[in-house]
C-alpha cells in the first residue's frame, strides 16, 4: 500500500527534498489489530483513558483560563501550544499525516509509540527489533515528562497534584490478552448500501459542524460524556461480567448489546461511522443520512422532515431503565448547547497609547490596543463621537497632509488600517512588517512611512494608491517617528540598543529618513541610550528631542542605591547629527519609563510623559538649550548625560496624570496637550496656559478594576524601586526583552551576567532564572524583586498576586514566520528534518542527549531543566543553565544565557566547537541555514 | 577635437579612409580621461570594483571602500577603523529603490553600508555560504551573493538566506565569480561550471558550458561559451555577454558569438570581468588592456593601452583584426591589468590594479558614425 505521505515524498523527489520519514496513521489503524478481544481491546482501553479525551477537554471552560495564563490568545484547540500535548502530531503538516488521522481523537497510539506507518504491518510489529528500527518507540519517564510536567497554568487552574510517573502508567495500563492474537474489533454487519431509509452517518460528520465555539464545542462536549464511550464500556471487566452471565461472550459484537451501546452498529450506515463512536448524537436525534447536510440543518423544517428528532424521555428509556432514569439529571450531564457563555467574560479596557489631531484641529484620534479600536474626540465637545474597529492592538495613528485619511497600526495582526476619516469607514488594510509601531506620511502625502518593531524596519508605502514600493532598514525596534518642520526628513526612534559584544558599552540608533528619495541617509548614534522612544522636532527645525532610558546594564543592579541602574532623560538630536543627552531624573525622584515627547508649536516648552511615574514633566526649551550652549564639550559628553542634579534648571515643573501616561500631543494652537493615560482608559488635559491639569476625557471602559488590571497597573510603575527610578516595564518593554545583559547581583563586576529573558509565556517554562535557581513567579517577583533590583520593601501578597497574575498573561504575539496550520515551506521543512534527527550525516546514530528534541521538546521546545552546553565563561558561577523555551525564539536576540551569540547561528557556528550543544558540528551549512528557518516558526 | 590632430593613422594594408568611396564609419573613442590613485585620496590603488550610483562612484579597493562625488571631486573613505567590517572590497551593488550598499568582501563576507551604518553578514554570524564574496548583484530584493563555495540569496524582506550549490543547482563546481541581475535573470559567472541563468519567475536553473568541454581552445566556432572557466557576466537587451580566462562570449538566445585576441580587438584573452553597455557594446577588463566591442554586427572594437614608459595611452581602432585607426588618448587607463568597469551615462569608470580611471564621454554616440574630421 502506498500511503498520501509517501506519494507526496515521491514527489518532491530529488535529495534536495525532504527526506523520507513515517507518517501517522491513526488510533483506528491501530485498531485493526489491537481492537478485538484477543489482544485484550487495547482500544477500548484507549478510549475510557483521558488520552482520548485530551483534545476535547481543551473545550472545557478551564482551558480557556489556563490558555490566558500560558500567554496565548487564541482557542484552545487552535493553539499549537496546547495541541502540542493535547493531541497527537500536531507539529506535523498534512502530509505526514494519514487522510484518517484526526486531531479530535487527542492522544493516540501513537503519541507515545511514534508515527506509524513503517512499524504498523503485523509482520513487523512481531518482529520487536524490527518494529523499533521501523520507529516503535516504548516512551520513557522523560518523554511522559514533555507533556506531564508541571505546569503553572495548569496547576494555578485545575489544582493538578505533581504528576507521578508509576500512577500515571496505571491509568493507561493497556495489557495484551494472554496468548495475543491480533484481531480488529469486534464484526458487525457490515453497510448495506441498499438498505432503505434513513442511515447513521457517524458523529464525525455531526462534528465538522458541531465544533468550536461558535456552536458551543459540541462534538467535544459528546466526546467527553459516557455516552462515547458506551461502546467501549462493553471491554471493561464489569461489562464482560455482565456480558457473560448474560451468555454473550463478546458484547461488543453482540447485536442486542450493540443496539444500546453501538447504535449505529447496523446495516442501515453509512461507511463514515465509527461503530466504536458509541451512542453518538444520532441514536438520540436519529439516522441523519438525509438531513447530515448544511443546508437542511439550517432550515429547521426540512430537517425535522428529513428525519432530526427532538428527544424526549421517550427517546432515552429506549435504552435506559425507565424505571430508574432521572431525566432531567441526564440531560444536564449531557447537556451541549449550542450557545455558551460568554467566551471571555474579562471585561475590555481601552488602554490608550497614542493620539493624532485630525488636521483642523477639531478631532483627537486615540489608538486603543486593548479594545482594537480607535476612538475619536471631539475637542471642543470634550467628548468620544465615535469608536472604530481596526485591527489587533493599535498603535500609532496619524493623517495625510489633508486630513481625508487617517492611518492606524495594528502590531498584533501586521496590519496597517486606512480609514476615510470623514466617514469613519476603513478604506484598506495593509499587509506591513511585523509589529507596525507607528506610521506618518510625508508632507506631500505621497508616501506613507510604517514602522515594523518586530522587523527592524520601514515599510515604505504610495500614500495614495496604499500599494507597498519597499522596505527600509532601520536599527532594532523601530518605535516612533517625526517628520522635520520643513519636511526633509523623518526621524526614527529604535527602543533597542545596537547589538554589542558580551561586557561592552551598548549604543542605540535614531533612524534618520530623507523624504526626497524616501531613504535612509543618516544613523544617528546615541550612546549609551536605550528604550528610545518618543520623539518630537522642535519646531525650529534646530534639533528634535527623544525620550530615552540609560542603562547601567555592566554594574552590579544594586548600584541603584548610588542613583545607578537605569536613569531616564532626553536626547537632544541635532539637525546636523550631533547628540547631548540630558536627565529627567533627580537626586530622589526618578523620571522612570520616559515615554512621549511633544514641543508645543511655540517652540517654548517640551512636554514628556513618565509612565513609570505618572508625571508630565514640562521642559523649558530654553533653558535646556541655554544649559547645552554654556557647557563645555567634555561635560556634554561626560556629565550631563548622568547629572541628576541638572534637570531643576530646565524642567519648569512637574504635572500629575492618571496611570501610565503614554502618548502626549499638542494642540495646533498650543492652548492644549492631551495625554494618553493607558491604563485608565481616559485623555488627560492640560492647560498649557497654566501649565496645569485640565480635567480628563472618558473614553468608556470598564470602572471595574480586575485583578489582571491592578498587576498591568504595577507592572508599569515604577513606585517599588529606590527613589523610583525604574518599573518591571523598563527592563522589560511590552512584557518582552531590552536586548541586553545584566550583571545583577553584587558579587563582583561582571560575575555572572545574564541576558535578559521575555515573561511572554513564562508561567509554564519555571524554573526561573539562566541558572534555574527560582522555582516560581512569586518568589521571582517578591523577596528576590526586592534583593537585587529594587531595593524596596518588596510588594505585599495582595500586589505580588495580582502582579504575578498579570505577567502570565502577557501575551505572546503569534508567530511570524508561520502562520497557524501553514504548511512549512521547504527550507523549513527540510530544517525540521534536521532539527528531528537522530543520525549524522555520516549515519552515526547521536546520542539521545546531543539531539534537538531531547532538550528542546515540544510544545514548548524546553526540558525545563539545567543542562551543560559548554557555554560556561571564565567569570560564571555554573556551566549549567536554564534551557530556554524556543517559542517565537526569532524575537528574542541575543542568544544564550549571557547573550554571546548575536544570532541563532552563532549558537552553533561560534559556541559549539565540541558539539557539547548538540551534535551539529557535521552539519553543512545549508543544513544550518535549514534549521534556523525552522526555528524560526516555533 | 585633439586626437583628431594626433591621430597617427596606421592603416592597413588596404587603405582604409581612402579617398575613394563613402567614409569609413568609426565608433566613438574616449579621448578624455581623469585618473585617480592612492594620491588622489583613495584608500588603495588595486581597484577591484566601481559602481556608480547616480552622482556617487563606489570604488572597492584591496584595502577599503571609497566614495567619489562627481559633483564635488571629493573623495570620502572606509577602512575597518571606519566601520568597513573587512579591508578587501571586490564586488559593490546599489539597491535601486533603498540606496543602501551592498559590497562584496573578499574574505569577509557581506556588508550594507546604509545611512553610514554597516552591518555585516558572514558565514558565522549569518546563512551566507563563505566569506570569500566575488561579486554582489540585487535581484529585486533579494540580495546575491558569489562565493568561492557557491551562490547565496538574502531576502532583504523575510531574513531568510538560500544556498545554491551543486546540491540545488546545475552548479558543476562552486567557484562563484560573477553575478548579475537583468530582466528577471539571474546569472552567475562560474569558474569551471560556464554561465548558469536563474529564472527568477519560474524559479528554473538554465546552464551554458563549453561545448567543446575544457579545452583551452575553441575547437569549433560560435557554438557555445568559448570556455567554462567564466568570470564575468553581463545581461542586457537580451544579450549575454561574458567574459573568461580564455576569450569572451555573446549570446543572444539564438547565436553565439566568440571573441579572442587571435580575431578580434580585444588585447588579451585573459579577462578579468565584463561590463556592457547595451546589446551591441561591451567592455572587457583584460591582463593586458580594455577592450570595447563597440559594434557588435560589425565587430569593431576600441582596446585602450598604457604605454608604461610614455605614461600616455592609445586606443587602438579595429575590426576583426584590421586596425582602423590607432589614437593617442593622452591619458588613459592607468594601468594595462584591468579588474573592474562600470558604465555611467556617456562616461566609463575603470579600475585597474593601478587606480581608478574616469573616461569622459560628452558627446559619445553608440555604434559607429562617420565622423569627418572630429569625432
Amino acid at each position: 500500500m502506498i500511503r498520501k505521505g509517501t506519494l507526496l515524498l515521491l514527489a518532491l523527489g530529488t535529495a534536495w527534498a525532504a527526506p523520507k520519514k513515517p507518517v501517522y496513521v491513526g488510533v483506528r489503524e491501530c485498531a485493526a489489530c489491537h481492537g478485538g478481544m484477543s489482544m485484550g481491546n487495547q482500544y477500548s482501553q484507549w478510549l475510557h483513558t483521558k488520552h482520548s479525551q485530551a483534545y476535547a477537554s481543551l473545550a472545557k471552560p478551564e482551558s480557556r483560563e489556563i490558555t490566558k495564563l500560558s500567554g496565548l490568545r487564541m482557542e484552545p484547540q487552535q493553539a499549537p501550544i496546547c495541541l502540542g500535548c493535547h493531541a497527537t502530531a500536531a507539529h506535523t503538516e498534512d502530509w505526514e499525516r494519514d487522510p484518517d488521522f484526526r486531531f479530535e481523537d487527542g492522544v493516540q497510539c501513537e503519541g507515545c509509540h511514534g508515527p506509524g506507518s513503517e512499524y504498523m504491518t503485523e509482520a513487523v510489529m512481531r518482529d520487536r527489533e524490527a518494529a523499533m528500527k521501523a520507529g516503535l518507540r516504548m516512551p520513557t519517564e522523560r518523554e511522559c515528562l514533555n507533556c506531564h510536567i508541571e505546569k503553572g497554568s495548569h496547576v494555578a487552574v485545575l489544582h493538578t497534584p505533581q504528576y507521578d510517573f508509576k500512577k500515571g502508567l496505571e491509568t493507561i495500563r493497556h495489557p495484551l490478552a494472554k496468548n495475543p492474537k491480533p484481531a480488529p474489533i469486534a464484526a458487525v454487519p457490515p453497510p448495506d448500501p441498499e438498505a432503505k431509509g434513513p442511515k447513521f452517518a457517524g458523529a464525525a460528520e455531526c462534528g465538522k459542524c458541531h465544533s468550536g465555539p461558535r456552536m458551543g464545542y459540541q462534538y467535544s462536549l459528546w466526546q467527553m460524556s459516557a455516552h462515547a464511550r458506551a461502546w467501549a464500556t462493553l471491554a471493561t471487566p464489569a461489562g464482560l461480567e455482565q456480558a457473560k452471565k448474560k451468555g454473550v461472550a463478546d458484547p461488543q459484537s453482540d447485536p442486542a448489546c450493540l443496539k444500546c451501546h453501538a447504535p449505529a452498529a447496523v446495516p442501515a450506515r453509512l461507511a463514515s461511522v465509527r461503530i466504536e463512536e458509541g451512542v453518538g448524537c444520532e441514536a438520540c436525534h436519529g439516522p441523519g443520512s438525509a438531513y447530515v447536510a448544511e443546508a437542511i440543518m439550517l432550515d429547521k423544517r426540512a430537517a425535522t422532515q428529513a428525519g432530526l428528532r427532538q428527544v424526549t424521555r421517550e427517546t432515552c428509556v429506549t435504552c435506559h431503565d425507565a424505571k430508574t432514569f432521572k431525566y432531567d439529571e441526564a440531560l444536564k450531564k449531557i447537556a451541549h448547547p449550542t450557545r455558551t457563555a460568554v467566551a471571555n467574560s474579562d471585561p475590555r479596557y481601552k488602554t490608550p497609547l497614542r493620539l493624532a489631531i485630525r488636521p483642523g484641529g477639531r478631532e483627537l484620534w486615540v489608538t486603543c490596543e486593548a479594545a482594537d479600536s480607535v476612538i475619536v474626540i471631539d475637542l471642543g465637545a470634550r467628548r468620544k463621537v465615535a469608536e472604530i474597529a481596526v485591527g489587533g492592538n493599535p498603535t500609532g495613528v496619524a493623517f495625510s497632509p489633508d486630513g481625508r485619511r487617517a492611518f492606524v497600526t495594528n502590531r498584533l495582526d501586521n496590519t496597517v488600517t486606512a480609514i476615510d476619516a470623514a466617514s469613519r469607514a476603513v478604506l484598506k488594510t495593509l499587509p506591513t512588517g511585523t509589529e507596525p509601531h507607528d506610521v506618518t506620511t510625508d508632507r506631500q502625502g505621497k508616501l506613507l512611512y510604517v514602522l515594523n518593531t518586530s522587523s527592524d524596519d520601514i515599510s515604505v508605502f504610495d500614500a495614495v494608491s496604499l500599494q507597498w514600493i519597499k522596505n527600509l532598514s532601520a536599527s532594532r525596534g523601530p518605535w516612533s517617528l517625526s517628520l522635520s518642520p520643513d519636511g526633509s526628513s523623518i526621524l526614527v526612534t529604535n527602543t533597542l540598543a545596537r547589538y554589542s559584544a558580551p561586557r561592552t558599552p551598548f549604543v542605540s540608533e535614531v533612524t534618520q529618513v530623507e523624504t526626497e528619495r524616501g531613504t535612509v541617509d543618516n544613523r544617528v548614534v546615541v550612546p549609551d541610550a536605550n528604550l528610545i522612544t518618543g520623539i518630537d522636532w522642535h519646531p525650529s527645525g534646530r534639533f528634535a528631542l527623544a525620550t530615552m532610558n540609560r542603562t547601567k546594564n555592566l554594574v552590579p543592579m544594586t548600584r541603584l542605591l548610588q542613583g545607578w541602574t537605569i536613569t531616564n532623560g532626553l536626547a537632544v538630536l541635532w539637525r546636523d547629527g550631533g547628540v547631548d543627552e540630558v536627565l529627567l531624573d533627580e537626586p530622589d525622584l526618578g523620571f522612570a519609563d520616559a515615554t512621549d515627547i511633544a514641543c508645543t508649536p511655540d517652540g517654548r516648552y517640551a512636554l514628556a510623559t513618565s509612565s513609570g511615574t505618572d508625571r508630565v514633566a514640562v521642559v523649558d526649551v530654553a533653558a535646556l538649550t541655554g544649559l547645552l550652549e554654556r557647557s563645555s564639550k567634555y561635560e556634554r559628553e561626560h556629565v550631563l548625560p548622568n547629572h541628576l542634579g541638572k534637570p531643576t534648571e530646565f524642567i519648569l515643573k512637574h504635572l500629575p496624570t492618571g496611570h501610565s501616561p503614554r502618548g502626549i500631543v499638542v494642540a495646533p494652537d498650543g492652548k492644549k496637550a492631551y495625554v494618553a493615560n493607558s491604563l485608565d482608559d481616559t485623555i488627560g488635559v492640560i492647560d498649557l496656559g497654566k501649565l496645569e491639569p485640565d480635567g480628563v476625557i472618558d473614553l468608556g471602559g470598564p470602572k471595574e478594576i480586575t485583578r489582571q488590571r491592578t498587576g498591568e497597573r504595577l507592572f508599569h510603575n515604577a513606585k517599588i524601586t529606590f527613589h523610583r527610578q525604574y518599573s518591571c516595564h523598563s527592563c522589560h518593554p511590552d512584557g518582552h526583552v531590552d536586548g541586553l545583559a545584566y550583571d545583577i547581583e553584587a558579587d563582583g563586576i561582571g560575575i555572572s551576567p545574564v541576558d535578559n529573558r521575555t515573561l511572554r509565556g513564562i508561567l509554564d517554562t519555571a524554573p526561573f532564572k539562566w541558572e534555574g535557581t527560582n522555582p516560581s513567579l512569586q518568589r521571582q517577583c517578591g523577596p528576590r524583586l526586592a534583593v537585587f533590583f529594587t531595593r524596596l520593601t518588596p510588594f505585599n501578597p495582595q500586589e505580588l498576586d495580582a502582579l504575578d497574575y498579570y505577567i502570565t498573561t502577557i501575551p505572546r504575539p503569534p508567530n511570524r514566520f508561520r502562520a497557524l496550520n501553514a504548511a512549512l515551506t521547504p527550507a523549513q521543512r527540510r530544517g525540521k528534518a534536521v532539527y528531528e534527527r537522530t543520525n549524522t550525516n555520516d549515519g552515526r546514530e547521536m546520542r539521545v542527549t546531543d539531539r534537538c528534541l531531547t532538550c528542546h521538546p515540544p510544545p514548548y521546545f524546553t526540558d525545563r531543566k539545567v543542562h551543560d552546553v559548554g557555554t560556561k565563561q571564565p567569570n560564571d558561577r555554573t556551566g549549567k543553565f536554564d534551557v530556554p523555551h524556543l517559542n517565537n525564539i526569532y524575537d528574542s536576540a541575543p542568544y544564550l544565557h549571557n547573550g554571546m551569540a548575536a544570532t541563532l547561528e552563532e549558537i552553533w557556528t561560534v559556541y559549539n566547537a565540541y558539539d557539547t550543544h548538540g551534535v551539529t558540528n557535521d552539519m553543512t551549512k545549508d543544513q544550518l541555514n535549514d534549521l534556523v528557518e525552522y526555528l524560526k516558526t516555533l | 577635437m585633439k586626437l583628431a590632430s594626433t591621430a597617427i593613422l596606421t592603416v592597413a594594408a588596404a587603405g582604409m579612409l581612402a579617398a575613394a568611396g563613402p567614409p569609413e564609419k568609426l565608433p566613438y573613442v574616449y579621448t578624455h580621461w581623469k585618473q585617480f590613485t592612492v594620491a588622489d585620496g583613495l584608500p588603495n590603488d588595486h581597484i577591484f570594483a566601481v559602481k556608480v550610483d547616480g552622482p556617487r562612484v563606489w570604488i572597492g579597493t584591496e584595502n577599503g571602500l571609497a566614495m567619489l562625488d562627481k559633483r564635488t571631486g571629493k573623495i570620502k573613505t572606509w577602512t575597518e577603523k571606519d566601520g568597513l567590517p573587512w579591508r578587501v572590497v571586490t564586488g559593490i551593488a546599489v539597491h535601486p529603490k533603498t540606496g543602501d550598499v551592498w559590497l562584496a568582501l573578499f574574505g569577509g563576507g557581506l556588508a550594507r553600508l546604509s545611512g553610514g551604518r554597516f552591518d555585516h553578514w558572514h558565514q558565522l554570524n549569518s546563512g551566507l555560504v563563505n566569506d570569500v564574496v566575488y561579486a554582489v548583484a540585487i535581484e529585486n530584493d533579494n540580495v546575491w551573493a558569489a562565493t568561492t563555495a557557491g551562490a547565496s540569496r538574502y531576502n532583504t524582506v523575510t531574513g531568510e538566506w538560500t544556498i545554491f550549490t551543486e546540491k540545488n543547482s546545475p552548479m558543476e563546481e562552486i567557484w562563484n565569480y560573477g553575478v548579475n541581475y537583468a530582466d528577471g535573470k539571474v546569472h552567475l559567472a562560474v569558474w569551471g561550471s560556464g554561465i548558469l541563468e536563474y529564472d527568477i519567475a519560474t524559479g528554473h536553473w538554465k546552464e551554458y558550458l563549453d561545448p567543446d568541454k575544457e579545452m583551452e581552445i575553441d575547437l569549433y566556432r560560435d557554438d557555445g561559451i568559448v570556455h567554462v572557466i567564466t568570470t564575468g557576466v553581463s545581461y542586457i537587451d537580451g544579450a549575454m555577454w561574458v567574459s573568461t580566462y580564455f576569450g569572451a562570449s555573446r549570446y543572444d538566445g539564438r547565436h553565439w558569438r566568440g571573441y579572442y585576441n587571435q580575431d578580434s580587438g580585444v588585447p588579451s584573452d585573459f579577462m578579468n570581468n565584463i561590463k556592457a553597455r547595451s546589446g551591441n557594446e561591451a567592455w572587457f577588463c583584460t591582463d593586458k588592456g580594455l577592450g570595447a566591442i563597440m559594434d557588435f554586427p560589425t565587430n569593431t572594437w576600441v582596446a585602450y593601452t598604457r604605454d608604461p614608459k610614455k605614461n600616455t595611452g592609445i586606443a587602438v581602432v579595429s575590426r576583426d583584426k584590421q586596425v582602423l585607426e590607432t589614437v593617442d588618448t593622452g591619458l588613459s587607463v592607468p594601468h594595462n591589468f584591468i579588474i573592474s568597469a562600470d558604465v555611467d551615462g556617456n562616461d566609463v569608470w575603470i579600475g585597474t590594479s593601478k587606480g581608478l580611471a574616469w573616461g569622459i564621454g560628452t558627446d559619445y554616440y553608440p555604434g559607429l558614425r562617420e565622423r569627418g574630421g572630429a569625432q
